[in-house]
């Protein structure tokens, strides 16, 4: 399509002044013809589709409370679609039975400085794949998104292995320095840096004199900004919910929340209602987070669009 | 004469002094930037691969350590077991099954989502939810769904009439439960990372679309798809990399975790995990980690090839 | 491609390095000498999962001995607590200084004594009942574990289903009409489905033929390490017998146990009786809330089973070894033990255990407040020798289910060719 020059343009510099240049999106247009750039809002038919998949999206977790609410024989018994009294019972022993708080520290802790490190040295080789040529970065790239075929299983005993030699094993640091930079969030922020990032606004800013780490500290990283946030949040979650390796490597008097909850399942006949009521506990802070950097996300990304 | 050649001299040698760093800057500065990740990488997966691949040349038992030297005897035994080849099948099949649907799922829902919506933030991250939900509640719920006398897909099935599926004995039926599982998890995450992409296509071309005619329909797989041709890529090669290597689902699809009597779903990374834990013989645990990581490599450079060349196509309409 | 090749021969002398120090053939961690246990302050860390009652106990042991400061570990299953310890043997490191095990695990964990210490003393002689330290014994006589609990099995019954079918219902005549060998249990079966209450006699073959295995001298593997198991007739006798009884005499209800339809299959009454350990009782309780009539008939086909228990484990790891065994002999008492058992149930082990006021005493209400006490407690006392168990039994055991399940609850195969299946996979191991 002739567009495609027009993008080179429009995701610029030259983006803002061209959205204010443009004209009224709705005169001289016909009807019935919408496309994405439609600002008119969707229909009844668009809202009902996204309502049954938002459905099958929240119905789990509605599920988990229902089940927390009630008590051991709820599941065996089979559950009404009200919620039970018994949240907050449950609830307590959950406090009871694990070390709830100290293991949400530390998952609090764990996810957040492995979201930033990750951000920052994902998007730091990113812009190095993305922006700048040197021998042998074709090839490096594959080679970095070949590493992520490497089988976790396979790395559990060796790197155990690593980590006692270290002496780290019982101590967040054997959970936090394996997933420092991971594979996906450098093939992410390459793939995102090379059409957000023009080159123009690179080679300007080096032209003024600046060092290679300005121009990435100035030019690559706002650029970078909405799917760096999207890479911290799928971080932070994906580090918040992993459980094999800290269950591994962590000991039970210094967990992860997941490790944690796996305790409420320690017995011949497991009370359920209380496992769920665990989960449904662990799962709160983020969809905090969520609500909070959900609305950070989407105006970050819409940004990103105009001013590129 | 003198001073003046040796002050021109002098501020030459310093402009080269500032050039040299500065090109010094432009030709290190890449690697130092790719370097953590290669570090870490040297520690935490290489060693590990390298570890890998000298056990599995070895006759090794997971407590016992006895380190006999035979070769490449474990890949030969492995390739010759028929476990491994079902696995393979399994975990081809499961992979497609779950991987087709999600990229397609993702990229509709992310078109949705694109729109104008009222409440934005609610809908874009309520589909999120599904990849927090704890596992053993998805655990729970699958297999409420799923059971073979008691489920209750088989009671509404029975509703309508229909013979009940027994989900935990047929293979088919077992991947196709399974890859709703996976999809449940996955199709949010790739949706918005879909939307991501999509958000940064600037609305004057389908402004441009829309003037020159084009419907909804043909502007989503004539612009949009195009358009986010990297992000496809993106998404393709990211989840065949993690479908092939498909875990926790299957294993929390009934109590034992082995994949079935008859193993109907054990993936390649179960077979692994039986080989390695169950078994305890790590030396063909290993060489079945090292097969499934070549295999994995191919895939994804097959499928890199194929999504690339539907993608252009898409573009050329 | 070019990898900076510093970086590789790096990773590459890590490796080799790594490699010397770890596993190989490298010498088993060696036993402390046997230091006298001293006054000076030590912290000790012990492993369990489940639930072993120990809480008060640590604290009980702490002010007796000022000195020793104890952090328990719980883990969480079973099986992720065998992957844990699997994991850190293989490593060489990570232990705790005692570390609870499954009986299951005995037959793996035996080959490698030199990982554990030497429990074997003359003070703790006698303690437990002959079969549960004999499984804990190795072939030179090395015990490895100090017993904790144990899991004698008696036959619960369905007391409802059983008067619906015009059986007797009292735990008396129960057991009388149950007898004491196979043959007279599956005949009860016969007599109890031929009344077509819509219910089947047991919940799977797997379940029965793990009672029934257990009473074998030898499964699976001889003493020096040859599989038998394709030979073995007693192993396809047992095989054929439970499937013609589940399939041929439609005694199973066709229910995996622990699935969801196992669960589910005791709000619907699926089942008259299944084979019951003691800590089962809490499972059914929990599974079949708001059924009435179960109850406990004192009386095992065969004579006697066991089905699960614990032993305390010294790994060679460890640095506080003396310490470490004086408080798995402490916690393994049968005061101790009894302690533990009205704290959580865990059913003792040891003989004086058996004969005391408190657990003679218990009873159960949901069975119909049956002496549960005195049942497994006389149950126990008739478990007879421990069958022997190789290096591959878990692997070949595992396989037997699996074959097992495929006929009796997947119905994919009928009994030869899901046979001629396992003993392909048996070839493999």
């Amino acid at each position: 399509m002739s567009s495609i020059p027009m993008i080179r343009q429009t995701a610029g510099k030259g983006a803002a002044k061209a959205a204010a240049r443009r004209p009224n999106p709705r005169a001289g247009r016909p009807r019935n013809r919408g496309g994405a750039g439609d600002i008119r809002r969707p229909g009844p038919l668009t809202y009902g589709a996204l309502g049954a998949v938002l459905l099958a999206s929240l119905f789990p977790l509605y599920w988990s409370f229902l089940v927390g609410s009630h008590d051991s024989t709820a599941l065996s018994r089979g559950i009404p679609l009200l919620p039970g009294g018994n949240f907050l019972a449950n609830a307590a022993k959950v406090f009871d039975s694990i070390p709830f708080w100290k293991a949400m520290g530390n998952s609090i802790l764990v996810s957040t400085v492995t979201s930033a490190s990750v951000v920052i040295f994902s998007t730091l080789a990113g812009f190095a794949f993305a922006k700048l040529r040197f021998r042998g970065s074709k090839g490096l790239l594959v080679f970095v998104i070949a590493t992520m075929a490497v089988p976790t299983q396979l790395g559990v005993v060796p790197l155990f292995i690593v980590m006692a030699k270290l002496g780290w094993t019982g101590s967040l640091w054997a959970v936090i320095i394996p997933g420092v930079v991971t594979a996906f969030g450098v093939f992410w922020m390459t793939q995102y840096l090379r059409d957000a990032l023009p080159d123009e606004l690179i080679e300007a800013v080096r032209m003024d004199g600046a060092s290679m780490i300005q121009a990435f500290w100035y030019v690559g990283f706002p650029a970078a900004r909405p799917a760096a946030a999207m890479l911290a949040l799928f971080t932070f979650v994906a580090t918040w919910t992993n459980f094999f390796w800290p269950f591994i490597v962590l000991d039970p008097s210094n967990p992860t929340l997941p490790v944690a909850l796996q305790l409420l399942q320690a017995a011949h006949f497991v009370d359920y209602s209380v496992v769920l009521a665990g989960a449904v506990l662990a799962t709160i802070p983020l969809l905090l987070l969520f609500i909070a950097a959900g609305r950070q996300l989407v105006s970050g990304i819409m940004q990103g669009a105009v001013k590129g | 004469m003198v001073d003046d050649e040796e002050s021109s001299s002098k501020s030459v040698r310093r402009l080269a002094f500032s050039q040299r760093l500065s090109r010094w800057d432009v030709k290190v500065s890449p690697y130092l930037y790719i370097s953590p990740f290669f570090l870490l990488f040297a520690l935490t997966g290489l060693f590990p691969l390298l570890y890998t691949g000298w056990v599995s040349l070895h006759n090794w038992n997971l407590i016992g350590g006895q380190c006999k030297f035979i070769g490449l005897e474990n890949f030969g035994f492995v390739l010759g077991q028929p476990y491994f080849w079902n696995a393979v099948g399994n975990t081809l099949s499961i992979f497609l099954l779950s991987s087709v649907p999600q990229v397609v799922l993702a990229l509709l829902i992310a078109a949705v989502l694109d729109a104008n919506l009222r409440a934005k933030t609610f809908w874009r991250m309520g589909v999120l939810v599904p990849f927090v939900v704890a596992p053993v509640a998805v655990g729970l719920i699958f297999n409420n769904l799923f059971a073979d006398q008691f489920g209750l897909v088989n009671e509404f099935l029975g509703l309508l009439g229909l013979d009940p599926v027994r989900w935990h004995s047929d293979q088919l039926a077992s991947h196709f439960a399974i890859a709703t599982m996976v999809n449940f998890r996955w199709i949010g995450y790739n949706a918005l990372i879909f939307l991501a992409a999509m958000q940064a296509i600037p609305r004057d071309v389908f402004e441009a679309a829309t003037i020159d005619g084009a419907g909804r329909v043909r502007q989503f797989l004539s612009v949009t798809v195009p358009m986010l041709r990297p992000t496809v890529i993106f998404v393709a090669i990211t989840s065949t990399i993690g479908g092939l290597q498909i875990f926790d689902e299957p294993r929390v699809f009934d109590q034992s975790g082995l994949g079935g009597a008859d193993r109907q779903w054990q993936t390649l990374t179960m077979y692994i995990w039986e080989l390695g834990w169950g078994q305890r013989n790590f030396g063909r645990a290993s060489a079945v980690a090292w097969l499934l990581f070549l295999m994995i490599v191919l895939i994804a450079l097959v499928n890199f090839l194929l999504t690339r060349r539907i993608a252009n196509q898409g573009g050329r309409k | 491609m070019k990898f900076p090749r510093k970086l590789a021969a790096l990773s590459a002398s890590a490796a080799c390095l790594t490699l010397a120090l770890s596993g190989c053939g490298a010498d088993a961690p060696k036993a402390a000498p046997s230091a006298e246990t001293g006054k000076e302050p030590v912290t000790l860390t012990l492993a369990t999962f489940n639930e072993f009652g120990y809480e008060s106990l640590l604290k009980e042991y702490e002010s007796l001995n000022p000195n020793v400061k104890i952090q328990h570990k719980k883990a969480a299953t079973t099986n992720e607590a065998r992957d844990n310890l699997t994991t850190r043997l293989a490593a060489g490191s990570g232990l705790s200084d005692i570390e609870a095990i499954e009986v299951d695990w005995l037959s793996e964990l035996k080959q490698y004594p030199d990982q554990f210490v030497d429990l074997l003393d003359p003070a703790v002689e006698g303690r437990w009942l002959d079969w549960k330290t004999e499984a804990a014994t190795t072939q030179d006589g090395h015990l490895i574990g100090y017993g904790t609990d144990s899991g004698p099995e008696a036959v619960c019954y369905n007391s409802a289903l059983f008067k619906a079918a015009g059986l007797p219902t009292d735990r008396e005549s129960v057991a009388q009409m149950l007898g004491t060998t196979w043959d007279s249990y599956f005949d009860a079966g016969k007599k109890f489905v031929a009344a077509k209450t819509g219910a089947a006699w047991f919940d799977s073959a797997g379940a029965i033929y793990q009672g029934m295995s257990n009473q074998l001298e030898k499964a699976y593997e001889n003493e020096d390490g040859t599989v038998i198991a394709a030979e073995n007739p007693a192993v396809k006798d047992v095989y054929t017998k439970v499937l013609n009884a589940s399939t041929k005499d439609n005694l199973s209800a066709h229910l995996a146990q622990w699935s969801n339809d196992w669960v589910a299959g005791f709000q619907s009454q699926k089942f008259a009786t299944t084979l019951c350990p003691g800590w089962m009782l809490g499972v059914i309780e929990g599974n079949a809330t708001g059924v009435k009539g179960w109850d406990v008939a004192n009386v095992f086909p065969g004579g006697g089973g066991n089905w699960g228990g614990s032993y305390l484990t010294v790994p060679a790891q460890g640095k506080h070894q003396a310490e470490a065994k004086k408080l798995a002999a402490w916690l393994t008492a049968p005061e101790q033990q009894i302690k533990a058992f009205t704290a959580k149930g865990t059913f003792p082990s040891q003989v004086k255990a058996l004969d005391s006021e408190a657990l003679l005493g218990q009873t159960n209400k949901f069975f119909n407040n049956a002496p549960t006490g005195k049942i497994f407690a006389e149950r126990a006392k008739a478990v007879g020798a421990t069958p022997f168990k190789g290096p591959k039994f878990f692997a070949i055991n595992d396989a037997m289910q699996q074959a097992l399940t495929r006929v009796d609850v997947d119905k994919k195969d009928d009994a030869e060719s899901s046979w001629a299946k396992f003993l392909t996979a048996v070839k493999s191991l």
